[in-house]
């Protein structure tokens, strides 16, 4: 009898041995690992057409045509120069030779032609549809022959979304593209993609195309590089401080002091293209009374958001835009800012009184609203100071915490969602477009706004700008009927803070470009 | 035995059609339309059809189990919505790390908690008793996420013995390993007390003494052997511990595994992934039983004899 | 008011009585919160977030400023009500369906034997996830979820009383004198059951409320800003350095309720010395 005992103890711990030795593998040096920023957790795919959400890793897999920089100048990478008439009508690029995608194919004026129309029908349409043909010039030259001037040309052809992916992988692997594979001619070559955990990428050692950006104009110094999502701001936190991890891509604000204090880390601040905001669903009771959302709206105190919960670095948002934006310099009257007192009369004026324990109600109905939000730290803090702001001028929130991955599914079902916390990155005016456009309802529309005026302006902006001045002067426009309208509430704009381990990376002291993407990570280095 | 074994067998069968069963239904349970529940929102209505078809939902509910069951037969657990991948190459790739975890969990709570729980019996009603037992109470009375936050904070972050997250290497597990053990133990020296206590009154263990054994020799030799019947069965039945119970750990450690397979896909309601995991959890825990109740069958053959 | 035999020596144990005390503190915080927590349980006061036990705040501050000492009384209502509602209706359900099939056999019983052997191996937290996750969070799935998950332990518990009861002789000869089931069940067996299972419960009730924890700390149970000591653990894993208060002071909440139930439930099961009883088979 003991024998049979001793014989389940042995073979179960040889079948657990077995298991665990599949699992161990050693870290090598010329290795690193990176934690994505946790808001982008549970990117779904890696499909650079059709995404609507796409992580840090992305440019490392795509290159693109064009990159900006800070400077807001832009740098060729898989083109080497380009040109447009003065009236906007057609577009040239030189591009760049000997570019080949990780399986073998060769980039040049027929990818372009395969590429641009790959757009029509996703969601990633409006960036390419002032393109009326793609004409081949020669073998790396294409003209790019518009409907009608697309100002914003070079920002969309820079943005990552706009990464040029293997034309026949891509047709190949169709659904799975970006799943169970991801080929591109970026420095790093896709190994293996799990969602929610971690993407192994492996070098591309044949990489010769970088754009000025890098200093290093070769394969990526780094052999192999983990990016890991990781939810949990202090399970992150602790992974670099205990050099589980090399570098942290997005740093939360409480960690930033004790990082700062490490000699071994180094925090890099850049400026924010984040904005936290809070739509409200217009075809809902109570909020399809303007002076309801522009209560909710005042009753937001942005100023003690960002001291308390942000340690007072970044700024305050008073608009949809980041400040760096010319069209984010709308008219002072148009800002909303905190006013609890103007939130309270409103809501009375609307007919809400107050009544016991200090809620409101009207005709026996009290002011309950549901309020939303993904999972992760910042996101549920925020939420939870908004839950009580608004109970300081009588509306009660009930709060549900969704999924990262899910979220932006529950509000395409349009069942009565009604405030909502999120936040978007992005550096240009045409976001006003994507969240507030009556064509893209439910999601990315989250405000479900469909406003005939709006629809007007949305159109003079996106499409009959003919030049850069012109445009912002439109979505100057269309950004202030938009604020008088309170489809939303702003709240707040980060900074971006990332760390990284002195001892084990050597990063360039300059980042280029607005994020660290791939023309920064080709120069990071792994110290032996 | 062997004719025991196989009518055990073969009384799993109706348990696990009536189990899939259960399972099958779980995305008409939900609130929402089932096609929803498979299908990414947004998707074409060509995507639709063709999901519809192969699920076959507008069949009767009693036909689409079939076409699920079949499937299931033949190792097609569907794809996942979210991931895009197959459900079962999933499970594959999260499984091996749940086994490391939990099957290294059972050995230390079998061997702590046996150690643990002879050491109380045999110096029953002492103050060692006492204090052993208050000590294993309040150690299973600790929430599982509290210990491992606990353990991160002082073997991790303070001491850095080991990695903070992740299966990256065996070191990782080590923490892991401890902190689900640790809830199991309490369980396990519970009953090894218990039992050893009650077969220590029995006639055989005076007759041993009679003989002139030493008390040692008589407590671990032959008192802890057949004190053990109770604590397989126990163990056994515990198995589903193995893959599931694991759950909050795995999260608190950010370890991949079949529990944190099933918190995501039940949080991003992937339901076939849902589904899929709940099967394997099922399968597992019904082979436990089984394994429990031939264990326990080869070592008392008063089981064997009894109608199953 | 004279305490009979059992509950005496309960109280006059060390353990029996010193568990005994430490409940009846977690049962007041419980019912007498609104008015014996020193401040509001939802009132968030931003700049003073984070700040360490102190004369003003005597188990310190949360992120968003509340009082913790004020949550954590207001957290054992939840708790407890949870708790307490769960294994309640686990055990009603669980004694209505063990004593059936104890009592009636035959392929009923066999079925629920079945089913039950199944879910009793399942963690119960699994069993909480799912249902969770077809019905949605918040507090009252949190409790159905429990209660669900539990049910197994009672029908089993309860099954194998009535199978031992149901072959005492005087269970025979009352059913040989040509009493009916209802009645067989109601005056003599399930009253003879009731003490294991009602002890059981209580210990039931300590699991459960770490349960409760446990989903709390996924954020699937309570949503904000009703405090729950679990939630409150998970959101201070974010303060882990900044402010450890935060999850320290929430799980000796949750330690010691639970250590005072498991203690008075072992010092209940000596003094009325029905271990045996206890074993489910």
């Amino acid at each position: 009898m003991t024998s049979i005992m001793n014989g389940f103890l042995i073979s179960g711990a040889a079948l657990v041995s077995a298991a665990v030795m599949a699992i161990a593998t050693p870290a090598m040096a010329q290795d690193a690992t990176f934690v994505l920023a946790a808001r982008d957790v549970g990117a779904p795919t890696y499909n650079i057409i059709k995404a609507t959400r796409l992580n840090g890793a992305t440019t490392l897999l795509f290159d693109r045509l064009v990159i900006q920089d800070v400077d807001q100048s832009f740098h060729g990478q898989l083109a080497t120069s380009w040109d447009s008439t003065p009236d906007g009508m057609s577009w040239t690029f030189k591009l760049r030779r000997g570019v080949k995608f990780h399986n073998g194919e060769n980039f040049d004026a027929t990818t372009i032609v395969w590429w641009l129309p790959k757009f029509k029908g996703t969601e990633n349409a409006f960036m390419t549809e002032a393109i009326e043909r793609v004409d081949v010039i020669d073998s790396h030259t294409v003209k790019l022959v518009m409907k009608s001037p697309d100002p914003n040309m070079l920002f969309n052809l820079a943005s990552v979304f706009m990464g040029v992916p293997a034309p026949k992988a891509y047709d190949e692997l169709g659904d799975k593209f970006g799943v169970a594979g991801a080929v591109g001619s970026g420095p790093f070559k896709l190994e293996s993609f799990t969602v929610g955990q971690q993407t192994i990428l492996v070098r591309n050692d044949d990489y010769a195309w970088a754009s000025d950006l890098s200093k290093n104009q070769g394969p990526a110094k780094i052999k192999r590089l983990t990016m890991r999502e990781i939810a949990e701001d202090s399970t992150a936190f602790l992974e670099l401080k205990t050099g589980g991890v090399d570098m942290l891509l997005n740093v939360p604000t409480d960690f930033l002091p004790r990082l700062k204090a490490e000699k071994d880390m180094q925090v890099v601040t850049l400026p924010g293209i984040e904005v936290f905001y809070m739509p409200m669903n217009t075809t809902v009771e109570p909020f399809t009374d303007i002076k309801v959302r522009a209560a909710a709206a005042h009753a937001i105190n942005q100023k003690e958001i960002m001291a308390n919960l942000f340690g007072g670095l970044g700024a305050v948002a008073n608009n949809f835009l980041i400040d760096s934006l010319l069209e984010s310099k709308v008219d002072p009257k148009f800002n909303i800012g905190y006013d609890p007192d103007k939130a309270r009369k409103l809501l009375d004026e609307a007919g809400w009184s107050v009544g016991a324990g200090g809620i409101r109600a009207k005709a026996g109905k009290p002011l309950q609203v549901k309020l939303w939000t993904q999972n992760g730290t910042e996101f549920k803090r925020v939420t939870e100071v908004v839950q009580a702001q608004l109970r300081a001028v009588g509306i009660t929130a009930d709060i549900t915490v969704f999924d990262a991955s899910t979220i932006n599914a529950q509000y395409r079902k349009k069942t009565e969602h009604q405030l909502a916390v999120r936040v978007y990155s992005w550096a240009n005016a045409d976001i006003l477009d994507w969240f507030f456009a009556g064509t893209r309802l439910g999601y990315p529309n989250v405000s479900m706004w469909n406003d005939p005026k709006a629809e007007e302006l949305n159109h003079k902006a996106m499409k009959l700008s003919r030049t850069w001045d012109e445009r912002v002067a439109n979505f100057k426009s269309y950004h202030e009927y938009i604020l008088s309208q309170y489809a939303f509430a702003p709240i707040y704009q980060p900074v971006q803070n990332f760390a990284y381990s002195n001892k084990r990376l050597a990063v360039p002291e300059k980042i280029r470009g607005a994020r660290v993407q791939s023309q920064s990570i080709l120069d990071i280095e792994v110290r032996k | 035995m062997f004719s025991f074994a196989i009518r055990r067998l073969l009384l799993l069968i109706p348990v696990f059609l009536v189990v899939s069963m259960i399972i099958f239904m779980i995305i008409h349970l939900v609130p929402g339309d089932p096609i929803d529940n498979i299908v990414q929102i947004g998707s074409s209505p060509e995507q639709i059809a063709q999901l519809s078809a192969k699920y076959g939902l507008d069949r009767p509910l009693l036909t689409q189990y079939a076409i699920w069951f079949r499937r299931l037969l033949a190792g097609d657990l569907g794809d996942a919505i979210i991931l895009r991948q197959p459900v079962t190459s999933l499970i594959a790739q999260n499984l091996p790390h749940s086994l490391a975890l939990g099957g290294l969990a059972l050995i230390f709570s079998t061997m702590v908690g046996i150690g643990a729980g002879a050491l109380a019996a045999i110096f029953r009603e002492s103050a060692l008793d006492r204090a052993v037992m208050t000590l294993i109470l309040a150690g299973s009375t600790v929430p599982s996420f509290w210990l491992g936050l606990l353990m991160i904070l002082i073997f991790a972050v303070q001491l850095g013995w080991f990695p903070v997250s992740g299966a990256r290497s065996w070191q990782a597990l080590v923490l892991p390993v401890m902190t689900v053990g640790l809830g199991g133990v309490a369980l396990v020296a519970r009953v090894t007390r218990v039992a050893m206590i009650d077969i220590a009154r029995k006639d055989f263990v005076l007759m041993l003494h009679a003989k002139g054994l030493s008390r040692a020799r008589i407590q671990l030799a032959h008192v802890l052997r057949h004190a053990l019947v109770p604590v397989v069965t126990i163990l056994s039945l515990r198995i589903g511990w193995i893959l599931g119970g694991a759950v909050t750990i795995e999260f608190v450690f950010a370890r991949p595994g079949l529990g944190s397979l099933l918190i995501t896909s039940l949080n991003q309601r992937d339901y076939p992934v849902v589904q899929g995991c709940l099967l394997m959890l099922a399968i597992a825990v019904m082979l436990g039983t089984l394994l429990g109740d031939l264990v326990q069958a080869a070592m008392d053959p008063r089981v064997r004899d009894s109608v199953a | 008011m004279r305490l009979s035999g059992p509950w005496r020596k309960v109280l006059r144990s060390p353990r029996g009585g010193s568990a005994a005390l430490g409940l009846a503190i977690v049962v007041f915080c419980a019912v007498f919160a609104p008015w014996i927590a020193p401040y509001a349980y939802d009132i968030q006061n931003l700049p003073g977030a984070n700040r360490a036990p102190s004369i003003a705040h005597w188990l310190g501050t949360d992120e968003f400023g509340r009082d913790l000492l004020s949550r954590i009384i207001h957290g054992a209502r939840t708790s407890l009500t949870v708790g307490v509602a769960s294994i309640s209706a686990s055990v009603l359900g669980g004694m209505a369906l063990g004593a059936a099939a104890g009592y009636f056999g035959g392929a009923f019983d066999r079925a629920v034997t079945a089913i039950v052997d199944l879910t009793w191996s399942f963690p119960e937290i699994l069993i909480a996830l799912i249902l969770i996750a077809i019905i949605g969070p918040g507090l009252q799935s949190t409790m159905i979820a429990i209660s669900i998950g539990y049910l197994a332990q009672f029908t089993r518990l309860t099954r194998a009383q009535i199978m031992a009861l149901k072959g005492e002789t005087y269970v025979e000869a009352t059913i040989n004198l040509g009493a009916g089931s209802f009645h067989v069940m109601f005056r003599h067996l399930l009253p003879n059951a009731l003490p294991p299972v009602i002890v059981a419960g209580m210990l039931a009730t300590g699991d459960a409320i770490i349960l409760e924890a446990t989903l709390g700390f996924f954020g699937l149970g309570a949503q904000p800003p009703t405090p729950s000591w679990g939630a409150m653990m998970s959101s201070g894993t974010a303060q882990i350095f900044i402010a450890p208060w935060t999850i320290i002071f929430p799980g000796v909440a949750i330690a010691a309720t639970v250590i005072a139930i498991n203690l008075f439930g072992d010092a209940v099961i000596d003094a009325l010395d029905i271990r045996g009883r206890l074993r489910e088979s």
